[in-house]
């Protein structure tokens, strides 16, 4: 009887280590390779960089152009309208112009016999340019109305619709790289106006004049401007490429003595491809360039548990 | 003896039913409910789709909790029912729910339950690999699309027709699409809207029957096509008129092929691939369906294009082969081993072979039963078959009986007639007709409690003590109507009882042993006794594990990067990886799934990478002797120099299983429920360091909630009734622009692709360029989206788990250098004092440390009412308490050797370890029944105590020595062996084979002397009582 007892008192205990068993196993904690404190720093050899596709490059100098995108409709240059009226009222004898035609200064648009005087007298062009509008047919009287409407459309006007938030950021002088959605051709401009009033859209209207001599820029069209905001040198940009935000503010991986270590930096402008870096890093700081996201998984990737 | 012929063809036809598979299916029954949202950021998932269908699953009967998860675009609410519940039963519950739900949901969102599948499920996965020089039709190479359509429209129609697959999904490549991406700019010149393009083209694009008209009596039908065809059919679509000219989709808008916003890619090699898995229907055949489905894939592999191949990369039978295979040697070698014992021992062919004829009737007739019980045949279920135990009764009676005939015969001196025979068989089964049976059923009792186990274990150990519960009572019927009457029709002529030289050797050494035993009983039983306390010490040293992990030969690297990594950036680092992998030689291919497949079986984010490094055969490796742990070293060298993430080894089916049940894994998961996340996030943060504070407490880790970098569009309510914008067209708009619109599809044959409306590449990647967006005004003008909204970039919420209805978040911990009760109790305490929650807020436990101790509860209750039991039933034997506590004592004596065992080839303990512990008290029972049922018989013939003893120790010494050799070798293959499968099995068999060993030998030299002890001293007591009363013990 008292082996009896004594082997319920030895196998309930055995079974109860043999099921306590499963706590090391589900222990297994994941072969971590090097365990990283996250702020710390990380040596990766050069194959490894070339292995991961991380560019390095040094940080220095750059020419940032800071850039603002805007839509905008082509129109006439208003300077360059005229609107050729009959100076004496008359019947229209004869109309030399078609509707589009181009005409040079001082081509002859039509002939007119003036009323008072019987007097037929030509009407010509006061500018180069084209006929954008006839208002003139021979055996008609002229009116009130202009009888030709000669556009020079060597020069166009863009007016780049202005919301609020940008409003301040353009003013006159800025250069204005002009596109067509549709076709692929560009032009280069100024800002020659910025105007003072809203209109309903609450946007304002800054004014680019572009040089039109393929007549390319037709009036009417829709188009992008890019407005060149800040053109600096900066003393100091990285690649934009190379920027990471890690808890919502910007770092940069810097490597010396082989090993990269995270600067938090503070930006200034930003062109897309570069970015001037105000602080947090030096000129002739080498810095990990393309795919420096590489870097963020591996120092954050304590953080990468298993969902 | 027709019976036994009939029962054995029976038992070879459902042989041929019986489902094969590696391992048993621990899954639950569950029902994955998928919803597919796209463009849902995890919190609009959670509060739009993931609650409504929560709300829904209250009630069902049947149903033990539910869980979801919230992700980017995916809803999953994983159903859980009580064990038992017919899955499909389940599936119908769920779907009645779902039919009320599917109202409540936002237009677009796509509701469906997971397949119908277990963790056994992914039977078979390929990939698709075109060749480098294989061309398409119009003469360019084929690409990751192009092979996804082939996957979607040619292979899986198929292959979801083959018997027994339940769904076919893949992961990687595009879907192919035909995008339409309007420019804003010429959108703005032609004062047109996306909305506009989407009316347009969903009002363009159909065929429609009109009915039928009769002319002269005949029947036209009418039908009015209008279905686009391609690319070019897309740009003539008109979507408005500008003076009388019509602007069609090519003038505002690109039209090409595009790709979808995956959520999910895979790598083969280092090149992008698609991988499909074809998914088992739960109880299904697994060998059966993967070789249908492997044929099935060849089959349709000779009708794909020119150059594009399917190739299987993993295939489960591959396992179940191997596996089964190892089960087959080890039980084939036991059985040989068994029958030379028996040719040895009982020195007569006919008896042995008789006796072993046995084994393959009572194996026939266990496939019988496991057919009818539903039992699988796997590593567990068969792998703790010996048939030593199973011959164990047979031996018994066999060997009596040839001792009974030969002696008559010899007393005779001649042959027996037939009758003779019979008479002898029979009187021969009688005597030992108690020990026969109660040596099977003893062993039959120590299997029960293995039944009463649930969950996990339940899973794994309720089929094995099944199977070996079903064979040994096959068995047991077998040796008590076949066995006899076979020896007696079988045994004809003349019965030699050659006591053949072993069995002469070992009573010659037998004899003094013997004789020294029996001066030196109380010394011995001292020894035995001090023995056994002190290896009851040892198991306290001894290093534990739950169950040995099956080795299943393949490799899963469990890759994890940091949460918020985008898919393309997880995929090209993947890349990096499997160049680096590739080196390995042992490797025969490496690929990769990351983020969540088509199903969403199982949901991962982006950061997740399942790596699948599938190894050649062993006797291909430049060392094939390279052992599996130097092996994964060496792989672990590799990952280490690969940055960027975090990587754990784990196997396909291990895998799927863990991602199945748990949810959590590690040892004790401190689960916070309430509603907010800060305030979840800080109390996980805090619990987390409060857990850190407890003594024993390892690797705490707070479940992280947010990471996911988001983009936030908050509109301005003010400014957008100014313009007169209503806010759904402004989130309209952006959604278009962003993530696509779906406008309708383009057929090719049965092939189907969606039409999706979204903005230019370079116009929706970029933060700046959508706050540029341009949302047209009513009056035909424009304002760019930054004017009407504020965007934001932040850090959100990556991924929202609930469960049974509540926000959770998870602290998980593991301990090390004590043990896990007293250490979840510890913590419990100091939650409860120190971590101050809210109201609304509250606690919850789980983890393995859960399983663990229902698991001992039910053991430590149920293993001592066994052995109750056990000493029950010998009481009722022999009649007598002490005899059987001497019988008892065994039991102890055969632990100590299990124990020695374990220690020399330093396995650990575990529960298999502990199933071979149960298993070992049956047989110890067993030696100890023989030699005291032979001693008392010769008791009661009137011979005295010492004379009795020896007589009886030493006439049974070869029975005994017998029913132990046959258990011991009938495992000894399964100890030594190294195939695969062989490493779950171990265990069992070393305990058994070093418990036999230790007890027999104890057997043999302390109970005679325990007998004597305890003989002699109630002798001296029987003869005072005996004078007063009769003596109660020789009623029975």
């Amino acid at each position: 009887m008292k082996l009896k007892l004594s082997f319920l008192f030895f196998l309930a205990p055995l079974m109860l280590v043999a099921c306590g068993g499963s706590s090391p196993e589900a222990a297994k904690e994941p072969a971590e390779a090097s365990e990283e404190p996250s702020e710390a720093h990380l040596s990766l050899t050069a194959e490894q960089l070339k292995a991961a596709g991380i560019g390095l490059e040094t940080a220095g100098p750059a020419q940032i152009r800071e850039v603002l995108p805007l839509y905008g409709v082509v129109a006439p240059n208003a300077e360059r309208v005229r609107d050729v009226a009959a100076r004496f009222p008359g019947v229209i004898r004869s109309v030399d112009r078609k509707l589009g035609d181009t005409v040079r200064q001082g081509d002859l648009l039509a002939n007119i016999e003036s009323n008072e005087s019987l007097q037929v007298y030509a009407v010509r062009s006061p500018i180069s340019g084209v006929i954008s509008a006839r208002n003139a047919n021979p055996g008609e009287q002229t009116g009130d109305k202009p009888l030709f409407v000669v556009v020079d459309l060597s020069t166009v006007w863009v007016e780049l619709s202005l919301f609020a938030r940008d409003a301040a950021k353009v003013k006159a002088g800025q250069s204005v790289l002009v596109k067509s959605p549709v076709a692929e051709f560009s032009a280069q401009g100024r800002v020659t106006y910025v105007g003072p009033f809203g209109n309903s859209n609450q946007a304002l209207t800054a004014r680019v004049e572009v040089p039109n001599p393929d007549n390319r820029w037709a009036p009417g069209l829709y188009v992008t401007g890019e407005v060149t905001l800040a053109q600096k040198s900066a003393a100091l940009a990285v690649r934009s490429s190379a920027i990471q935000m890690i808890e919502d503010r910007p770092v940069v991986f810097v490597q010396s003595n082989g090993q990269f270590r995270t600067h938090a930096v503070t930006l200034g402008k930003t062109d897309g491809e570069r970015t001037e870096v105000l602080q947090g890093l030096s000129v002739g700081d080498i810095y990990a360039a393309a795919n420096s996201y590489v870097i963020k998984a591996e120092l954050r990737k304590s953080e990468a548990e298993e969902d | 003896m027709f019976l036994v012929a009939a029962i054995a063809a029976l038992g070879i036809w459902n042989y041929q039913r019986l489902p094969i598979d590696a391992v048993p299916d621990i899954t639950n029954v569950q029902v994955q409910i998928n919803a597919r949202a796209p463009g849902y950021t995890p919190l609009e998932t959670e509060s739009r789709i993931t609650f409504p269908i929560e709300s829904e699953m209250g009630g069902i009967p049947g149903l033990k909790e539910f869980r979801s998860i919230s992700k980017y675009g995916l809803a999953q609410v994983t159903a859980v029912f009580e064990d038992g519940t017919d899955l499909y039963f389940a599936r119908q519950l769920v779907n009645e729910r779902l039919q009320g739900v599917r109202e409540s949901l936002p237009p677009g969102v796509d509701l469906e339950m997971g397949p119908a599948a277990t963790g056994l499920g992914e039977i078979l996965m390929y990939v698709l690999e075109a060749d480098p020089d294989a061309r398409k039709p119009d003469g360019t190479p084929y690409d990751a699309t192009d092979l996804r359509t082939i996957q979607d429209w040619s292979i899986r129609p198929q292959l979801r027709q083959v018997p027994g697959v339940s769904e076919v999904d893949s992961i990687g490549g595009y879907a192919k699409q035909f995008h339409v991406l309007p420019d804003p700019a010429r959108l703005l010149s032609y004062g047109l809207t996306l909305n506009d393009i989407e009316t347009a083209l969903q009002a363009n694009n159909g065929n429609i029957g009109a009915g039928y008209i009769e002319t002269n009596g005949e029947q036209n039908l009418v039908r009015v096509p209008g279905q686009l065809r391609g690319i070019e059919d897309l740009r003539n679509v008109v979507v408005a008129s500008r003076n009388g000219v019509p602007v069609r989709i090519g003038d505002v808008a690109d039209v090409a092929q595009g790709r979808p916003l995956r959520t999910g890619a895979s790598v083969l090699g280092t090149k992008q691939t698609v991988l499909s898995t074809a998914y088992m229907r739960v109880g299904e055949n697994s060998r059966t369906v993967s070789l249908a489905v492997s044929q099935k894939l060849e089959q349709i592999s000779k009708s794909l294009p020119k150059g594009v191949h399917a190739i299987t990369v993993y295939n489960r039978t591959d396992l179940v082969n191997r596996t089964i295979a190892t089960v087959q040697k080890n039980l084939l070698e036991g059985a040989i081993l068994v029958l030379v014992v028996l040719l040895l021992m009982l020195g007569n062919v006919r008896a042995a072979l008789l006796t072993a004829m046995v084994i393959p009737l009572s194996m026939l007739m266990l496939m019988t039963s496991m057919v009818q019980t539903k039992v699988s045949a796997n590593l567990m279920s068969l792998g703790a078959l010996d048939f030593g135990l199973i011959v164990d009764g047979a031996v018994i009676i066999v060997e009596n009986c040839i001792r009974r005939l030969a002696e008559k015969q010899r007393h005779m001196g001649r042959l027996l007639t037939t009758e003779e025979r019979l008479h002898e068989a029979f009187a021969g089964s009688r005597e030992v007709f108690t020990p026969s049976l109660i040596s099977v059923l003893v062993v039959i009792l120590v299997n029960l409690p293995l039944l009463a186990l649930t969950g996990v274990e339940g899973k794994m150990f309720r089929p094995m003590a099944l199977a070996v519960i079903l064979a040994l009572l096959a068995a047991l019927v077998l040796s008590l109507t076949f066995v006899p009457a076979a020896v007696a029709l079988v045994l004809r002529g003349k019965v030699e009882e050659k006591e053949n030289f072993i069995v002469r050797g070992a009573r010659r050494l037998y004899q003094p042993v013997f004789a020294f035993a029996m001066r030196r009983r109380l010394p011995i039983a001292v020894a035995a006794l001090l023995l056994v306390i002190g290896c009851g010490f040892l198991t306290t040293r001894m290093g534990t594990e739950f169950i040995p992990q099956l080795d299943e030969g393949d490799i899963v690297i469990l890759v994890a990067r940091i949460p918020g990594i985008g898919l393309e950036q997880a995929v090209s680092m993947q890349e990096g990886l499997q160049a680096a992998l590739q080196k390995h030689p042992e490797l025969k291919l490496v690929y990769s799934r990351t983020g969540t497949n088509d199903a969403a079986t199982d949901p991962m984010s982006p950061s997740e990478t399942d790596t699948f490094f599938i190894l050649k055969p062993r006797k291909e490796w430049p060392d094939p002797n390279k052992s599996k742990a130097q092996l994964l070293a060496d792989i672990d060298a590799t990952l280490a120099t690969v940055p960027g993430m975090l990587y754990e080894f784990s196997q396909p089916i291990e895998m799927r299983f863990n991602e199945l049940i748990a949810g959590v894994r590690a040892a004790l998961a401190v689960k916070i429920y309430g509603d907010d996340f800060e305030t979840l996030e800080r109390l996980s943060q805090r619990a987390a360091a409060l857990i850190r504070g407890v003594p024993g407490a390892e690797g705490v880790k707070a479940e992280p909630i947010g990471g996911l970098p988001t983009l936030t569009i908050s509109p301005r309510l003010e400014t957008l009734a100014r313009f007169g914008i209503p806010q759904a067209s402004l989130q309209q708009t952006i959604s278009t622009a962003v993530g696509g619109t779906a406008v309708g599809q383009i057929f090719e044959g049965d092939a189907r692709f969606d039409v999706v409306v979204r903005l230019p590449e370079h116009l929706r990647t970029s933060t700046s360029a959508l706050e540029r967006l341009p949302i047209a005004l009513p009056g035909g003008s424009f304002v760019p989206l930054a004017e009407l909204a504020d965007v934001r970039l932040a850090s959100g919420a990556n991924q929202i788990s609930r469960e049974n209805g509540k926000r959770r978040v998870v602290v998980s911990a593991n301990t090390s250098g004590r043990d896990l009760g007293s250490f979840v109790k510890d913590v419990q305490a100091k939650l409860e004092r120190d971590l101050k929650l809210p109201p609304g807020y509250y606690l919850g436990y789980g983890g393995t440390f859960e399983q663990l101790q229902s698991a001992t509860e039910r053991l430590s209750l149920l293993v001592p009412i066994t052995l109750l039991m056990i000493f029950l039933l010998l009481m009722m034997t022999f009649g007598s308490p002490v005899e059987a506590a001497l019988v008892f004592s065994g039991v102890p004596l055969a632990l100590t050797g299990g124990v020695v065992a374990l220690l020399l080839r330093g396995i650990p303990l575990s529960i298999t370890a502990g199933v071979g512990f149960i298993t070992l008290s049956g047989v110890a029972v067993l030696t100890g029944v023989v030699m005291v049922s032979a001693i008392r018989s010769r008791l009661e013939a009137g011979e005295d105590i010492d004379t009795a003893i020896r007589e009886g120790a030493l006439l049974r010494l070869r029975p005994i020595l017998m029913v132990a050799l046959v258990a011991a070798l009938g495992f000894l293959p399964m100890a030594l062996n190294t195939g695969t499968g062989a490493e779950v099995q171990r265990p069992l068999a070393t305990v058994v084979i070093g418990g036999i060993i230790s007890s027999t030998l104890l057997t043999l030299i302390v109970l005679p002397g325990l007998y004597r002890m305890v003989r002699g001293f109630r002798r001296r007591r029987e003869k005072v009582e005996a004078e007063l009363t009769v003596e109660p013990d020789h009623a029975g």
